[in-house]
């Protein structure tokens, strides 16, 4: 396990007075913010940034910190001594408490709260909730999946102390899901207390991106290449949809970014989605005699001027 | 648990929160909840506080309204001001990615 320093992380001096780490913890709140910033280890940053702050900012915590510090450096291979916290008593992790699944190992290690709390025997809590992402692709949302997340959980050891777990959670997707929908596993967050029932965990779905596929809501939208004769004349064309091949009726007369829809083909549901199937013509390469010959008999017998509407 | 074994959850909308549910769910007292639906923030309830449901949309508001409060000290008013711009920009985003064009 490394050595965190926390004061580097929040770029502040070892003697900064609480209201500096308070507005190092705002400036740095602002900057990784996962909503709003483009770093592209935002969210990771921010994890960082609140397990610094949720020590630093606390009093108890940060002078038990400090008497560890002086001795280390980040990245440092890391135990706490035994016994290091003699003296000192964490009231609890109230004001982070939703949080403090997402901290290191380190964190865990030092203030982990399944250690201290073990000895309450009368005590009773629920394990905390615990939040996390799932990576699905378009086609799980059709279809329904099994997917594998990994987590860290924490967990006590033979000899009571804290560690962090590894586990594996097979989730079943369900079919129609959609992107920003929750799943809610029950009893998968945090151990519970005392006997207490153990916390829930969320997953929030998110789609892979896909270059073929646009989502909005359960609609799918699908750009399909056409032939300018198809476009033209008309044409049945078989398009490969995340529900599957179809055979398509791409009407006469249609330009580029005509809209096909396809009811129902979109994200199953109750209503299901729409598929859009947006046309895009291609032109074929002008690199042959009989190619460039065809171009130019066109040019020359359909009298076609593209810029009518510009008035040229 | 064995390994293997496939965990099958609820879809937050078709299996609703409950009041207790969503305040655990963020880490935050009820009355945190009930305060926030009251004042037309969060939510869009008009029962009694027993029988308030809420889903995927309301679990992510709630959340990003408990950690700008928490992290900016701000007030509960100016959180819920930046949550519906984040909210918006997020509709606007999907929209130009469903029309196939990106913003950096």
């Amino acid at each position: 396990m490394e050595f965190k320093d926390y004061y580097q992380v929040l770029g502040v001096e070892k003697t900064a007075p609480a209201d500096e780490i308070k507005k190092a913890y705002r400036k740095l709140a602002r900057k990784y913010h996962p909503d709003v910033s483009k770093e592209p280890d935002a969210e990771k940053r921010m994890k960082e940034v609140n397990e610094a702050n949720a020590v630093l900012s606390d009093p108890e915590k940060r002078a038990a910190y400090d008497q560890l510090g002086s001795r280390w450096q980040t990245g440092q291979d890391f135990q706490p001594p035994p016994g290091w916290d003699a003296g000192f008593e964490f009231s609890g992790d109230g004001a982070h408490g939703g949080q403090a699944a997402d901290f290191s190992d380190f964190f865990a290690s030092l203030f982990g709260r399944a250690g201290r709390d073990s000895g309450t025997r009368d005590y009773q809590m629920r394990g905390g909730d615990h939040h996390a992402r799932i990576l699905i692709d378009l086609a799980d949302a059709y279809h329904g999946a099994t997917r594998t997340i990994a987590l860290r959980a924490a967990k006590l050891d033979a000899s009571g102390r804290v560690v962090t777990e590894k586990r594996n959670l097979n989730v079943q997707v369900p079919k129609g899901v959609k992107e920003g929908q929750h799943i809610r596993l029950a009893g998968q967050g945090s151990p519970g207390m005392g006997g207490g029932p153990a916390g829930d965990l969320y997953l929030e779905v998110q789609f892979s991106p896909d270059s073929r596929y646009r989502v909005e809501g359960r609609d799918v939208y699908q750009t399909v290449p056409v032939a300018p004769w198809e476009a033209a004349l008309g044409a049945t064309v078989e398009v490969p949809t995340p529900s599957g091949n179809v055979q398509v009726k791409v009407p006469a007369g249609s330009q580029a970014g005509r809209k096909l829809r396809l009811k129902g083909r979109g994200i199953p549901g109750n209503p299901a989605g729409e598929l859009y199937l947006v046309l895009e013509v291609v032109l074929p390469p002008a690199d042959t005699d009989k190619a460039r010959q065809i171009y130019q008999s066109m040019a020359r017998d359909l009298a076609f001027n593209p810029r009518q509407k510009l008035g040229v | 648990m064995a390994q293997d074994d496939i965990l099958a959850g609820f879809v937050l909308d078709e299996v609703a929160l409950s009041l207790e549910d969503l305040a655990r769910a963020c880490a935050v007292e009820p009355q945190w909840i009930v305060e926030r639906v009251e004042a037309g923030l969060l939510g869009s309830v008009s029962l009694k506080a027993v029988e308030w449901r809420f889903v995927s949309a309301d679990l992510a508001r709630a959340r990003r309204l408990a950690a700008l409060e928490r992290d900016f000290d701000a007030n509960q008013e100016l959180a819920a001001l930046v949550v519906d711009l984040i909210e918006e920009v997020g509709r606007l985003r999907q929209r130009l990615k469903a029309a196939g064009l990106t913003v950096d």
